[in-house]
């Protein structure tokens, strides 16, 4: 019984923790400069994450080492050094535009603007971290993210074209706009495939105390709850196609996506917008604030839990309210949320090599895995997406930065 | 001296490939005429609150200032520029208006207004379309 409640309540709380400011900004843009012909990135994305979540929590499972630290033990220090400051950079990126969605978020809905948001945003974010327990970071914010699942429903009411929306799950090539294209599709691989929610998956595996009995229930709720949230990017993706393609509205500018839900909904269309990206993004600055401090903590060998008190793992806590209070300063000095949301998805997409391929080799060694190791089927889908990130960022995103 | 040339040669391509053209510009010019629009109209719907329908109008005029800079900056031969000209001064103004009228709860007036907005809009998508490459 004990474990279907834990099974329900992580596929539903993979759902509604799915959706944050990069997968919501790279759909929408999508969906607004190329309708539904970028359907088939999602997909591409969604099924890349399945299998590296399941990976990730079956590791925790089967060897009780988080990915951090089976990746410095197998690897060595000096590499893991280079992966973790990738990894760091790029997440600190990402914590930023996600702080920048919150602050945005209460923009729309106050007048306020988000400059102003940005430090009364990072101590309540930060006091979050210092007062809560895993459970409550992990559950809480993703429970209230369900508010995100509006999209659907705003989708459904706009009554796309299921044809169209089944031709764009298979990849083509558009006659102009290729970089814009590239650029995009690269984006969001880099918001679906994003390596934090493996670091801090693996971490909860550990914090929960997984062991095997645990890999059926870790299968189903990386095929399910992947699944839905994959669900849910397309939905955006497509109510975005039908409010802002026949328009001519390129998604430069948060203010432009709060429109999305309005023909389909009205006045609820916006707000719920509004509190969608507000608990959407909430639950990923915690996620990816803890990912940081797990990666610091596990990666140099301090005392670390979300559970414990600060002042039995001081150095744990220091880096995440050294991170979350860092991660404001661009925000107060007026950086754009949406420019470094696009900028750190496509870098996402660009590092995901150094996260994943030392993974792959994790996965594939029998000192950790034993029985439990890839097989063939799990390696080759994720090298091939991986791949394929890989060389869309190097081209795209030159093209991109020199196209302004 | 080789190397210089091995780099500098794809980087002059692709700089040359990916300076946003003039009809990408009225694009984006547009884009921000219909954001401005459609807000509006949710607005007259009682869709969206006041402050957010003001700030959008603001924002769009202002990102609608800096385009019109930018390409009155670089003339693009076959646009005609004296009447491109005009319509952006006259929806920058218009922009600007519209934001007064939400402040004052004028919806009478900002269907007026729109209905002009709208009309600018067609022409900047004629512009648009004559600036664009043939395929």
């Amino acid at each position: 019984m004990k474990k279907i409640l834990q099974l329900t309540l992580g596929i539903v709380t993979s759902v509604g923790g799915f959706l944050e400011i990069g997968s919501v900004a790279t759909a929408a843009q999508a969906g607004a400069l190329f309708g539904y012909k970028l359907l088939w990135a999602i997909l591409l994305g969604t099924i890349c994450l399945i299998f590296l979540v399941e990976m990730s929590g079956r590791l925790a499972a089967v060897s009780k080492h988080t990915i951090v630290e089976a990746t410095r033990e197998r690897f060595g220090f000096p590499f893991f050094s280079a992966v973790m400051l990738g990894m760091v950079l790029v997440a600190f990126l990402v914590l930023v535009a996600e702080l920048g969605g919150i602050g945005l978020s209460l923009q729309i809905l106050t007048g306020l603007g988000f400059r102003w948001w940005a430090v009364p945003v990072s101590l309540a974010v930060w006091l979050l971290m210092w007062k809560g327990t895993f459970s409550l970071i992990e559950n809480g914010a993703s429970l209230l993210g369900l508010v995100t699942v509006s999209f659907v429903v705003a989708a459904v009411k706009m009554h796309p074209e299921w044809g169209s929306v089944a031709h764009g799950l298979i990849p083509t090539v558009p006659g102009d706009q290729k970089a814009k294209y590239g650029f995009v599709a690269v984006s969001i691989l880099g918001a679906s495939i994003s390596p934090y929610l493996m670091y801090f998956y693996s971490s909860g595996a550990i914090e929960d105390k997984w062991d095997t009995s645990y890999i059926p229930m870790n299968r189903i709720i990386a095929g399910f709850g992947m699944t839905f949230g994959g669900f849910l990017s397309m939905a955006v993706l497509i109510a975005a196609a039908l409010a802002f393609q026949p328009r001519g509205i390129s998604v430069e500018k948060f203010e432009q996506a709060a429109l999305l839900m309005t023909p389909a909904l009205t006045h609820w269309g916006f707000y719920l917008f509004a509190l969608a990206m507000l608990f959407a993004c909430l639950g990923a600055a915690l996620e990816i604030s803890l990912s940081i401090a797990y990666f610091f903590a596990q990666g140099l060998g301090w005392s670390w839990s979300e559970d414990l008190t600060p002042s039995r793992d001081s150095r744990f806590s220091f880096v995440y309210t050294a991170i979350i209070l860092v991660a404001a300063v661009p925000l107060i000095l007026g950086v754009d949320p949406m420019k470094v949301t696009m900028l750190s998805m496509a870098l996402t997409a660009a590092t995901l090599p150094l996260a994943i391929v030392p993974f792959l080799i994790l996965m594939n060694d029998p000192s950790y895995l034993g029985g439990h190791r890839n097989g063939w089927i799990s390696n080759s889908v994720v090298a091939i997406v991986i791949l394929i990130s890989f060389v869309l960022a190097v081209i795209s995103i030159p093209l991109q930065i020199i196209g302004g | 001296m080789r190397l210089k040339g091995f780099l500098a040669g794809p980087l002059l391509f692709l700089i040359a490939c990916k300076q946003p053209t003039t009809a990408e510009k009225l694009d984006s010019v547009r884009s921000w005429l219909e954001t401005a629009g459609m807000a509006a109209d949710a607005w007259m719907h009682h869709t969206t609150p006041d402050r957010y329908t003001r700030q959008t109008l603001e924002l769009s005029q202002k990102t609608l200032a800096q385009l019109a800079a930018d390409l009155r900056k670089s003339p693009t031969p076959g646009i005609d520029t004296a009447l491109l000209d005009t319509v952006l001064t006259r929806s920058g103004a218009r922009l600007t208006e519209m934001a007064r009228l939400v402040q004052t709860r004028n919806s009478p007036g900002l269907r007026g207004q729109l209905d002009s907005l709208r009309a600018e809009e067609a022409i900047i998508r004629r512009l648009a379309d004559a600036a664009a490459p043939p395929e």
